[in-house]
């Protein structure tokens, strides 16, 4: 059967109405436990877990893939409007969509990640769709040395979440490296910086140091500002104008790619992705000053690639049978409890399976926008919300999502310690997501490297001599390169003061040049 | 460090209804002591898998948790509770310091390997063995066009040049792959401290990176291996079991390749450390039937789990003869981490 036959045989499987069914709920129950901060896709489908055993092996799965694209796409929510990411694939939608959200645009910006989402997830499925046995097969070329230069190229993306003071990005990025360091090392079994806690072994759980340095310093921020002035002018509209979704459309259309991409290499997931697409597109940018103060783009990429990666990471778990994140891990073993074997015979031996996931992630996708399109003024006033309400409301949130990962009161002091170092980084103009960036990449970075040179006996030469790794690696050194040139150039104050205004201009203009054209 | 104060296990030996009457005062207050000197729950049974859900002991637990309810063997209900951290050592403190005889827990090596690295303050001493319910196999896999053609090949290039062959696992060194590598490694007449042992996050994951060809050769469960070598990208160079095994037809044992060692991945479920005989007594009825039961045959069939049913007796001898053996491979790699 060609794949055109075969997708139309998934669509039989996908709309039958018990299976529509549970798209549908899928999509519902994740969409709603993502939006709460500190649930996000793995608390979502270890919670759906028990409601799918039991079920046809089909049905259960088609409804825990909707279950998973529902909570990244939620995640996005209270990113953009309480600055509170629940997971890590949303920490870079909050860059440009909480200030956006902050100026008023509060439904634009949702309206933009729901679309975003959308193209990422549907670019994403075509993706799977045509290339996935193929994709399985280059993803296995990966290698530790290959995945650490791929770390260390997603690290250079400090450059651009740094903000005007590379130095101080960089010191961020390192403490950020630093934690991720904490707990018993998984090569030696050695436990490391964790002052005979107990609690630390396990190292630091990602979320309290999300929501410490963004949700809880923001929280600090606002009561150090003693401001009484409740809503920024919050405007509920979502509709965007022609020139908005011609800067839009071609940024998620990137980042969707990418982020597809990303998610197909186990390990490196929809927070690399998003992250990656972020200052990807950052770069590219004309206006790269105007980022970090509610850019369209800057909303676009990062969104649009953690959906196109959360679609790439059901490439590595149906075709070879590994997982590439924590949320596929506990979906293969749901699988496997449902009695398939994901693995390169899968196909073969269980195509319904395969293809009414595709299918059905077609048929997800639209009910998901479908769902969350008219939510939008609904979520949105959230933030009109009087800030006497809010401010409590969000610390709420952030205690509850961190006392529901583990059940422990140590995490919470943790949580308030990281939202005072979050709160002492901003006064003094360290940027938070440098640091978000390194935990993240730097647990990876260091266990892929000693994996390395575990096999090479210690010959750090593998690095280079691997095709694979040595092109990554010279892209980082490049993607370095420029800026650290160019900011030593500038070594002189126009840098600080040119920027901004330059940057404002030229996004007006392009705006007003996309509705000329309308 | 946590000062639980540890309760010794009470070992199952008085014969049932013999010293009924001394028993009844010892568990006075969660005691649902019929005049027949039986036990029954009084309230709805916690089966604890100390991991998140969808890993193994989760799948354990869950699966018991339906076949136990669905063919009606237990009047109470029963819920799972998952309760992840530390390799299980949040688990265990959980049901030692509850201490009640509806809170059990499913178990594997780890409850034997994880305090011998001294990462947890529990150990299977603390506990009341129950049930063993079912066994896998580690299989050793090298990619289907490696030069090696057995286990004793593989050994064999190990001794000659340790660095040029590189052995993956997924799991931490120290933890269950590289404890049954090293002690077949051992066995077969290798120098286990030679090693150079990579470790994956799983066994799926060490078996994709094989099959890339970043390293030589896999130490994993049979059911993790399968995938690849069904597809023919990899190819088994033994499994672990004492006997052939139905499933891997064309694999030998190392027994079968002269080599006597074997390793097992038992899954089973314990209690708390104060039980009373009619307590164990009550458990392992109920497990005793549940594993007879079409469904849980079924179910074990689709996880690759072999039969391997041992009541709360063998159980508890066959886990103090794995733990005196663990301790000697640990020993020997130099990977013991409980005394000094």
């Amino acid at each position: 059967m060609d794949t055109l036959s075969l997708l139309g045989y998934g669509f039989g499987i996908a709309l039958s109405p018990e299976n529509l069914v549970f798209v549908f709920i899928g999509v519902l129950a994740g969409t709603v436990i993502g939006v709460l901060p500190g649930l996000g896709p793995i608390s979502a489908i270890a919670l759906m877990i028990p409601v799918a055993y039991g079920m046809d092996a089909t049905t259960a799965i088609i409804m825990l893939a909707g279950v998973y694209y529902g909570a990244v796409f939620g995640g996005s929510t209270s990113s953009i409007l309480l600055n509170a990411p629940g997971i890590a694939g949303t920490v870079a939608t909050s860059f440009d969509g909480y200030p956006m959200a902050r100026k008023g645009g509060a439904g634009k910006a949702l309206a933009i990640a729901a679309l975003s989402s959308f193209l990422g997830g549907t670019v994403g499925v075509v993706l799977l769709m045509l290339i996935a046995p193929y994709l399985a097969r280059v993803a296995m070329s990966f290698g530790p040395a290959e995945y650490f230069a791929l770390m260390v190229l997603g690290l250079t993306a400090v450059v651009s979440l740094a903000g005007d003071n590379l130095t101080k990005g960089l010191i961020s990025a390192v403490l950020g490296v630093m934690i991720a360091l904490v707990g018993i090392d998984g090569q030696t079994a050695t436990v490391r910086f964790t002052f005979d806690l107990p609690e630390l072994y396990e190292g630091v759980e990602f979320l309290i140091v999300a929501l410490g340095v963004f949700a809880l310093a923001e929280v600090f921020t606002i009561l150090a500002r003693r401001t009484a002035a409740g809503s920024d002018g919050t405007v509920t509209s979502l509709r965007l104008t022609r020139g908005e979704i011609g800067q839009m459309a071609p940024a998620a259309g990137r980042g969707s790619l990418l982020g597809f991409f990303a998610g197909v290499l186990p390990g490196a997931g929809a927070t690399v992705a998003s992250f990656l697409g972020y200052s990807a597109e950052k770069r590219i940018a004309r206006d790269p000053q105007t980022f970090g103060t509610g850019n369209i783009k800057g909303i676009a990429a990062p969104e649009s690639a953690n959906n196109g990666a959360a679609v790439g990471s059901f490439v590595p778990l149906l075709t070879l049978g590994v997982p590439g994140s924590g949320t596929t891990a506990i979906l293969l073993g749901a699988l496997l409890v449902l009695g398939v074997q994901p693995g390169p015979l899968m196909l073969t031996d269980r195509p319904e399976v395969f293809w009414g996931v595709v299918a059905s992630m077609y048929v997800g996708n639209i009910v998901l926008l479908v769902l969350n399109l008219p939510l939008i003024p609904v979520f949105a006033k959230v933030l009109k919300t009087p800030k006497a309400l809010l401010v409590p409301l969000v610390v709420v949130f952030c205690v509850v999502g961190v006392y529901g990962l583990s059940f422990s009161v140590f995490d919470l002091w943790l949580l308030l310690g990281f939202g005072v170092l979050g709160y002492l980084m901003r006064q003094n103009g360290f940027p938070a997501a440098p640091l978000i960036l390194g935990l993240i990449l730097g647990g990876l970075m260091e266990e892929s490297m000693r994996q390395a040179l575990q096999i090479s006996n210690g010959a750090w030469s593998i690095f280079v001599t691997q095709p694979i790794s040595a092109t990554l690696l010279a892209l980082a050194v490049l993607s370095l390169a420029g800026p650290l040139l160019r900011a030593l150039r500038q070594r002189r104050p126009a840098a600080a003061t040119g920027g901004p205004g330059n940057g404002g201009g030229q996004g007006e203009s392009e705006e007003t040049r996309g509705q000329a054209r309308s | 460090m946590l000062s639980t104060p540890r309760t010794p296990r009470v070992t199952a030996t008085v014969a049932a209804g013999a010293s009924v009457v001394l028993l009844a005062g010892a568990c006075g207050e969660t005691g649902g002591q019929d005049a027949n000197g039986e036990w029954a729950p009084e309230q709805p049974i916690e089966l604890v898998a100390p991991a998140e859900t969808g890993g193994g002991w989760d799948q354990l637990a869950r699966t018991s948790e339906r076949v136990l309810v669905d063919n009606e063997l237990v009047e109470q209900d029963v819920q799972v509770e998952n309760k992840p951290g530390g390799g299980g050592a949040i688990g265990w403190s959980y049901v030692d310091s509850a201490n009640d005889p509806h809170r059990l827990f499913v178990t594997s090596p780890p409850i034997l390997l994880v305090p011998l690295a001294g990462e947890s303050d529990h150990g299977h001493n603390d506990f009341t063995p129950l049930a063993g319910l079912a066994t896998e196999y580690m299989t050793f896999a090298v990619p289907d066009d490696s030069p090696v053609q057995s286990f004793d090949d593989l050994v064999q290039r190990i001794s000659e040049d340790p660095e040029s062959v590189s052995v993956a696992g997924g799991s931490a060194p120290g933890s269950m792959d590289h404890v049954a590598l090293a002690g077949a490694v051992q066995a077969a007449g290798g120098d286990p401290t030679e090693l150079n042992y990579i470790p994956y996050d799983g066994g799926g994951e060490a078996m994709t990176q094989m099959v890339g060809g970043h390293v030589d050769a896999v130490a994993s469960g049979a059911a993790e291996a399968a995938p690849m070598v069904e597809s023919g990208d990899a190819r088994l160079l033994a499994v672990t079991a004492p006997e052939p095994v139905d499933s891997l037809p064309d694999t030998p044992t190392l027994q079968e390749e002269g080599i006597d060692y074997d390793f097992n991945i038992w899954r089973g479920v314990m209690g708390p450390g104060d039980m009373t005989d009619e307590q164990v007594a009550y458990y392992d009825r109920i497990f005793a039937e549940m594993v007879e039961t079409e469904d849980w045959q079924q179910e074990a069939e689709n996880l690759g789990w072999e039969q391997s049913y041992m009541d709360s007796e063998e159980f508890g001898e066959f886990l103090d003869e794995s733990y005196a053996e663990s301790a000697e491979v640990l020993d020997e790699v130099g990977l013991r981490g409980d005394q000094g």
